[in-house]
């Protein structure tokens, strides 16, 4: 009997070990698309991104609640040469999935293929700070020095997208550091990703990280799908989830959704101020007229657009810069005013006049222009419609015209036959300089009128000469400065017209522990290596 | 049979009806937003409620009614047209004009004439009226939309060619088109009929998935497509059953086309 | 015999090569061939832009890709797709048994349920049972896949039922008028004035004369049950054909897209021939 009490005794705690070794369930969510790579130094798109912050181990982390840097591989780091180089100290000890040693060789040979000129990536043009190549210098096994040919803003946090891959392993880019590796991959249907043998974190009790065993990626394109999966507890988590299905859920169980707040995205729309576009002349004159374009704002009711289109979980915008980027955001500004009578009053300034309801321009031709967006998603199209009518108490006639995104991106990229477009930005990155290819007169985004061989307006020479100025210096307060005058020519002459600035609308469930949902992206498991699954 | 006859054609005309006077019907007009009452349960002053931008559902009803219920019609006529003649010459003449008409129909079921819709919406200016980008949209989807039924329009003629009667009509000196009008025709409109009926739904969902394209009715005009594309929101967010209406409305006139076409005589 | 199937293989080699030269040619001139979303990815330098422009516009010139496309063809090479990274081979071998399964299912269903109603129609010849048959018909065949899909996936039943109930209203109203066209024949009607019942009447001389056409009506369903199992698949995110063609054309995939294409065909082309290929004896003959 004594004998048998051992051995149930034995036996419940190997069972206890072997589940506490198995790890806490398996975390499921839902990607948009099928991941174009595991490259994690070719990620261009969210899927694979998702990959990348699962799976990648970087040196520096940026803490999505605080906005600050926090060590990982690396426990230390110093700028020196006026921004130009830094050295990281790292952590020993540590080991990638498949048991392979991580040095400081892994850091140079990732940087020297993340600099390599034939590697097109938004991950290595970020360091690409003038012209000259990049140096990337084993010290010792231990510490690490890169040294670029000019300054490079926002250094540090900067290397929170850098997933340092093994210069020696087999697996090439499958060996992971981060706190999951791929384990299976059935295209178009999911990805399971397993704990990280090897991850080098623990918690205060010294326990290992991540808690979870494993996370499974289902591809599912249908955002209706995937909230009907999430009310059936068949999913865990849903990264962006539209008002109406935040209502809805809402409405089912309050702790099924969490409004993170303002999110760092825009919602804008812009006029086509190219000189080459194939538009009539006289419409040109009117979206370079810095008159019509904020009388144009100020009749666009964008309390109501905040209340109606996304159920109040949305502000009106400011500028570039929204609230919630406490440090960069130009407290001076605030939101355009809904005031058709002062969009009048601009208009007939700049020489338009009302003609029996219709606007017409000095030369008589009736106000009328056309807006593109991308079909298929239902707010902006919403907000189109919106805009449509507030602009015809204004006399304007618009329309509204729904595109593929293939479509859409030929127009407003090569050929230029558009009028106006509505699209949002997704700001990853709150520093200025993420930005630089928007503002500057020569960038590829500035889209309005991009390329420019020479500034077109004497407000585009002065941004231009800001942007450069805070991207050469290093101290912050000059910096903001700066870029605070940008955010306040733009408000001014409103190249783009800022719409709304979303909430970020999550849901986690109930079941997931240690969640933190976050404003900015990877919003609801920014800190996977510390959620957990209630039993 | 004649019942429903009566009925099927009632219903037809009273949907005829209701869309030409929609403006006396739902004043509130199709485009208007009320914004203080966004999504709203019906009520005397909103019969069927509102949408998400506070228009009035019931003047989107009729409106979208309109535009749907009177080109859908159109294309389906068309495009059974076109079945009809390429089925027909194929199955009449057989030989190489049946080897050739095949080839053709293989090629349209088979090439992806999404490109082709995707050109058409980039060749149109931007500023082209709701109006005039509905019809194109139905145009296209007649002129594309006849290769399946011609495949089984030319299987039944080239049956009724090998028919007796048709052999007794050939033997009494009939032929061309004098064939194909009084013996060929009048037999192949059973599945002629049942291609039109069955084009007309098919035309109008179809017309709504186009708006992903930039075709079909752009904002604010309304069409029967864009509202049953709008219960995908119902199905998976909303309990509200009267958002279904625009699927019963079209279920009613379907049946009622369907109902009116079929000349079969029940017996008990 | 040997000419017979000398000229089908011809048709079907002609169909194939012309349709996906010709999906491959809209492709090409539809516009946002050259663009692709990573694009706008912030932060990307316009030498980096333009490397994506010029990898997109690689197979530009479509005679000259479409010739090195045949070419790697014949060696089992079909090429990658730009969108997804991926050899077409592989994905295809993926892809293509799970909407083969879910087609064949598909059109068993809908094909059961509605030679069903249609025979069942030709015995219980009562203008109630019409209004019920057509009623269900009309009903599925002006729902959208994409709701019936939804709701589908709401009451946790396999979507692909949802694809037979949009195959069968087809099918169903073509068979009905077949089978009554079929019935008014005079042979049926000798049949019947002889003492023949209903049902036997039904098998033994109606359905016999209405076989072909039906047969006919099969390759037409697989092309029909093919145009409305895509759209449930992509709407479903099943791993299939349908979700690969949507992929296709929404980035302009070309590779993806002419080697759809040709399977497409090929189904298309082939389900027709086999219907050919049961043509019937001359109409009015008794069975």
């Amino acid at each position: 009997m004594k004998r048998f009490a051992l051995l149930c005794i034995a036996l419940f705690f190997s069972l206890s070990l072997a589940a506490a070794a198995d790890g806490n369930g398996e975390l499921r969510f839902c990607l948009r698309s099928e991941p174009k790579t595991f490259n994690p130094l070719m990620v261009n798109d969210d899927a694979s991104e998702t990959i990348r912050y699962l799976t990648g181990g970087v040196l520096v982390r940026v803490n999505r609640l605080t906005q600050k840097p926090q060590p990982e591989l690396a426990t230390d780091w110093k700028i020196s040469l006026a921004g130009r180089r830094i050295r990281f100290k790292l952590r020993e000890g540590i080991r990638y999935s498949d048991g392979t040693p991580f040095t400081s060789a892994d850091v140079v040979y990732t940087m020297q293929q993340l600099m390599d000129p034939a590697l097109h990536s938004a991950t290595g043009d970020a360091f690409r700070s003038g012209e000259g190549s990049v140096v990337a210098q084993a010290i010792s096994p231990t510490a690490v020095e890169i040294t670029f040919p000019a300054p490079v803003s926002n250094l540090v946090n900067l290397f929170d997208t850098v997933a340092i891959m093994s210069a020696q392993s087999p697996q090439k880019e499958m060996a992971a550091l981060g706190p999951f590796y791929v384990a299976e991959h059935k295209a178009g249907a999911y990805i399971l990703l397993k704990r990280n043998p090897n991850y080098w974190k623990k918690d205060s009790a010294g326990n290992p990280l991540p808690y979870l065993a494993a996370v499974r990626l289902d591809i599912e394109q249908n955002r209706d799908i995937e909230a009907l999966r999430y009310s059936r507890g068949e999913i865990h988590l849903i990264n962006d989830v539209s008002p109406a299905t935040f209502e809805k859920l809402s409405h089912e169980n309050p702790v099924m959704v969490r409004d993170a707040g303002a999110s760092t995205d825009t919602e804008q729309l812009w006029f086509n101020q190219s000189p080459s576009a194939p538009i009539p002349e006289y419409k040109r004159t009117w979206f370079q007229s810095t008159q019509f374009r904020r009388a144009v704002s100020e009749a666009i009711n964008r309390e109501d657009l905040a209340r109606v289109v996304f159920h109040g979980h949305a502000v009106p915008s400011t500028g570039i810069v929204p609230v919630t980027n406490k440090f960069w955001f130009n407290s001076d500004l605030k939101p355009h005013p809904y005031d058709t009578a002062s969009a009048l009053r601009r208009l007939q300034q700049d020489g338009f006049h009302l003609d029996q309801g219709t606007l017409r321009d000095r030369g008589g031709n009736a106000v009328e222009f056309s807006i593109i967006t991308n079909a298929g998603n239902r707010s902006r199209e919403s907000m189109a419609a919106m805009i449509q009518e507030d602009l015809k108490k204004i006399g304007i006639k618009v329309n509204v015209v729904t595109l593929d995104f293939s479509s859409l991106l030929e127009r407003i990229t090569q050929s230029y036959k558009y009028e106006a477009c509505m699209l949002g930005t997704v700001n990853g990155d709150l520093d200025p300089n993420s930005q630089m290819t928007a503002w500057l007169s020569t960038g590829e985004d500035h889209i309005w009128n991009p390329k420019q061989k020479t500034p077109a307006t004497a407000w585009e020479a002065e941004i231009d000469k800001l942007m450069h100025a805070q991207a050469s210096a290093v101290d912050q307060r000059k910096r903001k400065a700066a870029w605070d005058q940008v955010q306040k020519i733009a408000w001014e002459q409103e190249p783009f017209l800022y719409l709304v600035n979303k909430d970020s609308l999550v849901a986690i469930s109930p079941l997931v522990k240690n969640a933190e949902p976050s404003a900015f992206r990877p919003q609801t498991y920014w800190n996977v290596e510390e959620l957990s699954l209630a039993h | 049979m004649k019942g429903i006859r009566i009925a099927a054609a009632a219903v037809l005309v009273m949907a005829f009806l209701v869309t030409v006077f929609a403006q006396f019907l739902a004043p509130a007009g199709y485009e208007h937003q009320f914004r203080d009452q966004p999504e709203a349960r019906p009520s005397l002053q909103h019969p069927l409620g509102t949408d998400q931008l506070g228009r009035d559902s019931l003047a989107r009803l009729l409106y979208g009614m309109r535009v749907s219920l009177l080109l859908a019609p159109l294309a389906a006529a068309l495009s059974t047209l076109l079945a009809g003649l390429v089925g027909g010459l194929a199955g009449c003449f057989g030989g190489w004009t049946e080897r050739v008409c095949t080839l053709l129909i293989d090629l349209f079921l088979a090439v992806p004439w999404l490109f082709l819709l995707i050109t058409v919406r980039a060749a149109l200016p931007l500023d082209i009226s709701p109006a005039q980008s509905v019809v194109i949209t139905f145009l296209l989807l007649g002129m594309l939309g006849w290769a399946a039924s011609a495949r089984v329009i030319c299987a039944g003629a080239r049956n009724l060619m090998r028919s007796e009667f048709v052999w007794s009509a050939r033997a009494m000196g009939f032929s061309g088109f004098r064939l194909i009008r009084l013996h060929l025709l009048p037999n192949l409109r059973g599945a002629l009929a049942a291609q039109f009926w069955i084009s007309i739904p098919v035309f109008i969902i179809a017309e709504a998935n186009l708006g992903a394209l930039g075709l079909g009715v752009a904002e604010p005009l309304p069409s029967l497509g864009s509202l049953l594309k709008e219960i995908q929101e119902f199905v998976t967010l909303r309990s509200e059953s009267w958002r279904l209406l625009p699927l019963f409305v079209l279920i009613a006139v379907v049946s009622a086309f369907q109902a009116l076409l079929n000349r079969e005589k029940v017996r008990a | 015999m040997l000419r017979k199937l000398g000229f089908a293989a011809l048709r079907l080699l002609c169909v194939m090569l012309l349709a996906s030269f010709a999906g491959a040619v809209l492709l090409r001139i539809a516009p946002g061939f050259s663009s692709d979303e990573q694009e706008l990815t912030p932060g990307l330098s316009a030498q980096s832009v333009q490397a994506i422009r010029d990898a997109k516009m690689a197979d530009s010139n479509i005679p000259r890709f479409y010739a090195r496309y045949l070419r790697s063809l014949f060696h089992g090479d079909l090429g990658v797709s730009q969108s997804l990274n991926q050899p077409v081979s592989a994905l295809l071998r993926e892809r293509v048994p799970v909407t083969a399964r879910n087609l064949g299912f598909a059109l068993l269903a809908g094909w059961i349920l509605a030679l069903g109603l249609a025979l069942t129609s030709q015995l219980v010849r009562t203008r109630w049972f019409a209004f019920v048959a057509d009623g269900l018909s009309s009903s599925f065949i002006s729902t959208p896949a994409a709701v019936l899909a939804l709701i589908f996936v709401l009451l946790r039943w396999p979507a692909m039922l949802a694809a037979a109930l949009l195959i069968f209203p087809k099918v169903y109203s073509y068979a009905r008028n077949l089978l009554h066209e079929s019935s008014r024949m005079p042979h049926v009607f000798a049949a019947q004035s002889r003492g023949a019942g209903r049902l036997r009447t039904l098998i033994c001389h109606v359905a016999p004369i209405a076989l072909p056409q039906l047969v006919a009506l099969l390759g037409v369903s697989i092309s029909l049950g093919l145009g409305v199992l895509l759209p449930i698949e992509v709407i479903c995110d099943t791993p299939g054909v349908g979700q690969l063609a949507w992929q296709a054309a929404q980035s302009r995939d070309l590779a993806l897209l002419v080697n759809l294409t040709l399977i497409v065909s090929f189904v298309t082309v082939c389900a027709t021939m086999l219907s050919d290929a049961f043509r019937s004896e001359p109409a009015g003959s008794a069975a």
